[in-house]
């Protein structure tokens, strides 16, 4: 029951579901249950970046002019970017890798929060450029209570399944007293938990980051913070594969797939599924609301960013199976799709980075009609 | 050579022995005036800065001296059959939506940019199959994948970022 860091059993790992089956020993790739993770992984790897190739000395001069107003939004956005990356890039380690079952599950929850630890140090980039001392950003980002109040819906579903999932690995099922208060752990309440704490980081990564996006791309469109712009479009690619992770992870839950317990948990969660997404949506226009106190930007104003707010969650929702939740039918942004289409403005790799230029990578795949034209 | 590429050829040559007249001697021909006329024409036009009637004359080109271009990449190799299908039709599919909207697929790298070049908008993000924001529903026919999608669809969904079509198709 304990975690242990290479379990001893044999098994066949075919019959292993994703989580709570058996613990991970050897760390092969040769035997897959569900072989989109091992594309996640390797789609993950060639998109590999580091913050340092963006040149962000523009930017400096951009932030000095930019009316304070605006200045608000931008370190704002930066600010609450920071908060989302800084908690998605530990989470999904210590939540879902003590319960994980399948090595190529297990290496994709690796890979994706590592890309997040790259998403943080590019704030850290951004922000020694544009501001003289870091530390007046990173400081307030625990104090502001506008940050401070969306962190407690983002990390509640964590918090509570590691807290009782470690009693778990420890103690097993049953009633145990701990410090005096008697708590009871199930394991299909673990489940549940465990379903409710996917949809919540599907929501983080489906909606929570795109109002800072829209933020930073309605910038950029006027020429203004474009290195930024150029960070935020590799953070965003890296986001739309971690969405479509988490969405993957949920529909082989919700079918059954591998545990057919999951499939009847799905079905009972149905209402607190939309109500996580009502309540990030919600949360997101508040935010807008905050974000254009003193002013809006061009391009963009609370009532606008609100109905991509809700545009967005209409599709994420739609995605897992779920009718959409608000009236707005068509993006009231249409120009950010070319932004969040990050090889748009590429060339060549020797001209510039192509987004998903694989390095030392060739196609081996050969088909018979590639010979179709040879004659001996 | 077949039948097929000695027309191909022949059609080329005919477009490159029109177009490689140039403008000023098509004029001459029409109105059957002599190089002096041409000359005194342009002199009354305002000249480039640095430009003479010098300039001018190399402009009017002897009908021999044409280059046919494609005599120059006849070096090229032989198209290849997956870009010619001897006596085959290139393939076209007729796709329509259920609110009415109908457009034909020919000639494009994926069904997206069909789309796009037909003014159907249709959601995008990543065009490379991971993102799954261009997902519709698929009710009728067959699509073949150039790329393997990543993005979660259900079993009646299509990504026509990275598909073709292989029948006609009715969408949602």
């Amino acid at each position: 029951m304990a975690y242990t860091t290479f379990n001893r059993n044999e098994f066949d790992t075919f019959d292993q579901p994703m989580f709570f089956g058996e613990q991970v020993n050897v760390a092969r790739y040769d035997q897959q249950k569900h072989k989109i993770f091992e594309n996640l992984i390797e789609k993950q790897l060639s998109f590999f970046w580091r913050p340092e190739e963006v040149d962000l000395t523009n930017d400096r001069k951009d932030f000095i002019d930019l009316p304070a107003h605006e200045q608000h939004i931008f370190v704002s956005n930066l600010k609450y970017q920071t908060l989302l990356d800084s908690v998605q890039g530990r989470s999904p380690n210590v939540a879902l890798l003590p319960v994980v079952s399948l090595p190529e599950l297990e290496t994709w929850i690796e890979t994706w929060s590592f890309s997040e630890t790259i998403h943080s140090r590019s704030y850290t980039h951004i922000v020694r450029n544009i501001v003289p001392n870091p530390a007046v950003i990173f400081d307030d980002i625990t104090k502001n209570e506008h940050i401070v109040r969306r962190a407690e819906t983002v990390t509640k579903y964590y918090d509570e399944f590691i807290s009782l999932s470690t009693l778990y690995q420890q103690l097993g099922e049953g009633t145990h007293t701990i410090n005096g208060d008697s708590v009871s752990i199930d394991l299909r309440d673990l489940k549940r938990r465990l379903y409710l704490t996917m949809v919540s980081v599907n929501v983080l990564e489906a909606i929570r980051f795109y109002v800072s996006f829209a933020c930073s791309f309605a910038f950029a469109e006027r020429a203004k913070m474009e290195g930024n712009a150029k960070i935020i479009k590799l953070i965003a690619r890296d986001e739309a594969l971690h969405l479509t992770g988490t969405q993957h992870m949920l529909q082989i839950m919700a079918r059954g797939k591998d545990d057919p317990e999951f499939a009847t948990i799905a079905e009972e969660c149905r209402e607190d599924v939309i109500a996580i997404f009502a309540e990030a949506a919600q949360q997101e226009k508040e935010w807008a609301e905050y974000l254009f106190k003193d002013g809006s930007m061009i391009g963009l104003n609370k009532e606008i960013l609100g109905q991509y707010v809700e545009y967005i969650t209409n599709q994420r929702i739609g995605a897992l199976g779920f009718d959409p939740i608000f009236e707005v039918r068509s993006n009231p942004l249409p120009w950010i799709n070319a932004w969040l289409n990050s090889d748009n403005v590429q060339v060549a790799p020797q001209e510039a980075e192509i987004s998903s230029y694989l390095v030392g990578a060739i196609d081996s795949e050969v088909d018979t009609a590639d010979f179709g034209d040879f004659d001996l | 050579m077949s039948n097929a590429r000695k027309a191909a050829r022949i059609g080329r040559r005919r477009w490159a022995s029109r177009t490689f007249h140039s403008d000023a001697q098509t004029e001459m021909e029409l109105t059957g005036g002599s190089t002096t006329q041409l000359e005194m024409d342009l002199g009354e036009l305002p000249l480039p800065v640095g430009s003479s009637a010098v300039a001018v004359t190399p402009l009017i080109h002897e009908p021999q001296e044409q280059v046919d271009f494609f005599d120059l990449l006849a070096e090229s190799p032989e198209p290849t059959p997956q870009t010619i299908f001897e006596g085959m039709e290139k393939p076209v599919f007729a796709v329509s939506f259920a609110d009415g909207r109908t457009a034909r697929f020919q000639h494009a790298n994926t069904l997206l940019e069909s789309f796009e070049a037909q003014n159907i908008h249709i959601e995008y993000q990543c065009r490379e199959g991971y993102c799954g924001s261009c997902r519709v529903r698929l009710q009728e026919g067959d699509v073949h994948y150039t790329e393997e999608p990543m993005a979660w669809i259900d079993d009646d969904e299509i990504l026509p970022c990275c598909c073709i079509p292989t029948s006609d198709l009715k969408l949602q």
